[in-house]
């Protein structure tokens, strides 16, 4: 039984797949790489909310968005909503993923093939504005818009620089991030060591009751 | 107000349900016949103004449940306008086959037009066919889906024993339709809508108050959640379960056929 309404989840999930559909459909340079990928399907389950969300890849190219799919998917992501919502604000998504709590089934190659698709996507937001406004009104508008994503896009990169610097000089409240690899850089060869010695203790004990020694 | 879900005893006399009242089992057919050639023209605007849209999610959520995969044969009964089977055509390719469905001529004539207009061609078949006496082969069909209709069948025992011999072993059938409310405050707010509002809808938009209130009462008179499992269970379906939508106003039942 479901436990979320299916409608509820059903509504949210039409209006997602239509902008990217949407946004697809104004990135022609994308086509190719998509249609490579056409039948793949990705399933996404977020465990803190007990919901799955599946994305298919379709031939056209199209994206189809479920909740409910029987098919095995190619890759499954699993995590909490936290780990989704790191892995989206991080600037290194790779490394979130290897750190944080998600957990990868099956094939990575299609996700990470779609992730680049979608980073690398040159969205033609002029299209749109020029078919329905005309070519003079639709380019100054885009060209408006196209300037505050400028800016906003500015701001925010200058906005978290500054909190960084304020974190790390002024304040001193978090430590360097090379440091804070270098310490879980030793914290993972610590980890590893004592597993290689459980797992060497193991062995001694186990071939000692072999020899019927008591431990 | 009759809040009675339970089934009627169709089976033991000669007589039907149609909405609140009881008529002849030999005539219902042409009743029902008579409020959807009635709306058939207007009658994807009114679903839309009669449930916000939502219907588009209910269905929308009824075709993911199908599984529905390239190559197959999908059969939508009482498919009527055939938004159903435009998208079950995408989904089972060239390769696959959708039947639409429909007792009802003008609701198909409807149905098949709109297709045509959507480019949806090529592996769609439409036939006028009685739910109760399914014109196919026995074990031919991998899924079948019956939207909103199956209220409006005469005799749903014997309508569910012919989805179950067109059903190839492993197929399932998908029952969309209105069910019983999970909560008595929606149930209130429902039926007032229904009893109140729906047939002005009906008088201002079809010009037709009567079928439109022929339409909540047959809602009223279907059987509810477990009345209608235990119905496909009795049929012979396997792992029949539901799911509940829009706090229950909607389920949509699945079972299988060994």
């Amino acid at each position: 039984m479901t436990q979320h309404d299916p409608a509820l989840l059903s509504a949210a999930l039409m209006g997602a797949e239509r902008a990217l559909n949407q946004a697809i459909a104004l990135a022609p340079t994308s086509h190719q790489a998509l249609d490579g990928l056409s039948g793949t399907l990705i399933g996404i389950e977020i465990t803190s909310l007990s919901l799955e969300v599946y994305i298919e890849l379709l031939s056209g190219p199209e994206l189809r968005l479920m909740s409910h799919c029987e098919a095995t998917p190619n890759t499954l992501v699993r995590g909490t909503l936290q780990d989704f919502a790191a892995l989206a604000a991080a600037d290194d998504p790779a490394s979130v993923l290897i750190n944080s709590g998600i957990e990868l089934q099956g094939s990575s190659s299609s996700l990470i093939a779609l992730q680049q698709v979608i980073a690398g996507m040159d969205i033609d937001w002029e299209a749109p504005l020029v078919e329905r406004l005309g070519d003079v009104a639709g380019h100054q508008i885009a060209e408006t818009l196209r300037g505050v994503f400028r800016w906003s896009e500015g701001a925010r990169a200058s906005l978290k620089r500054q909190v960084s610097e304020y974190l790390l000089e002024e304040g001193r409240l978090t430590p360097p991030a090379a440091e804070l690899e270098y310490f879980f850089e030793g914290v993972q060869s610590v980890s590893n060591q004592v597993d290689r010695a459980k797992a060497k203790i193991d062995k001694l004990l186990a071939k000692a009751a072999e020899r019927g020694v008591s431990s | 107000m009759n809040d009675d879900n339970t089934v009627s005893a169709d089976n033991h006399d000669d007589t039907t349900d149609f909405g609140y009242t009881r008529v002849d089992r030999a005539a219902k057919a042409s009743l029902v016949r008579g409020v959807f050639d009635s709306v058939a023209s207007r009658y994807d605007l009114m679903n839309d103004l009669m449930s916000g849209g939502v219907h588009r999610l209910w269905k929308r959520f009824t075709i993911e449940l199908s599984a529905a995969r390239p190559g197959q044969t999908i059969l939508d009964i009482a498919g009527g306008t055939g938004d159903l089977a435009a998208k079950f055509s995408r989904l089972v390719g060239n390769e696959g086959k959708v039947i639409l469905a429909d007792i009802n001529a003008a609701m198909l004539e409807v149905g098949r037009d709109r297709l045509i207009d959507k480019g949806a061609i090529g592996n769609i078949e439409v036939v006028q066919a009685d739910a109760q006496a399914l014109p196919f082969k026995d074990n031919s069909v991998d899924c079948i889906t019956i939207a909103f209709g199956l209220r409006n069948v005469t005799d749903k025992d014997m309508a569910l024993r012919s989805m179950l011999r067109v059903l190839r072993p492993g197929g399932r059938l998908l029952v969309l339709e209105f069910s019983k409310p999970t909560s008595a405050w929606l149930g209130k707010v429902y039926d007032q809508y229904s009893f109140q509002l729906l047939p002005v809808m009906g008088r201002l938009i079809a010009q037709d108050a009567d079928s439109y209130r022929y339409l909540a009462e047959s809602i009223r008179k279907h059987p509810d959640q477990d009345t209608l499992r235990g119905m496909m269970d009795e049929a012979g379906f396997v792992d029949c379960r539901y799911h509940n939508m829009t706090g229950g106003i909607v389920a949509v039942h699945q079972g299988f056929k060994a």
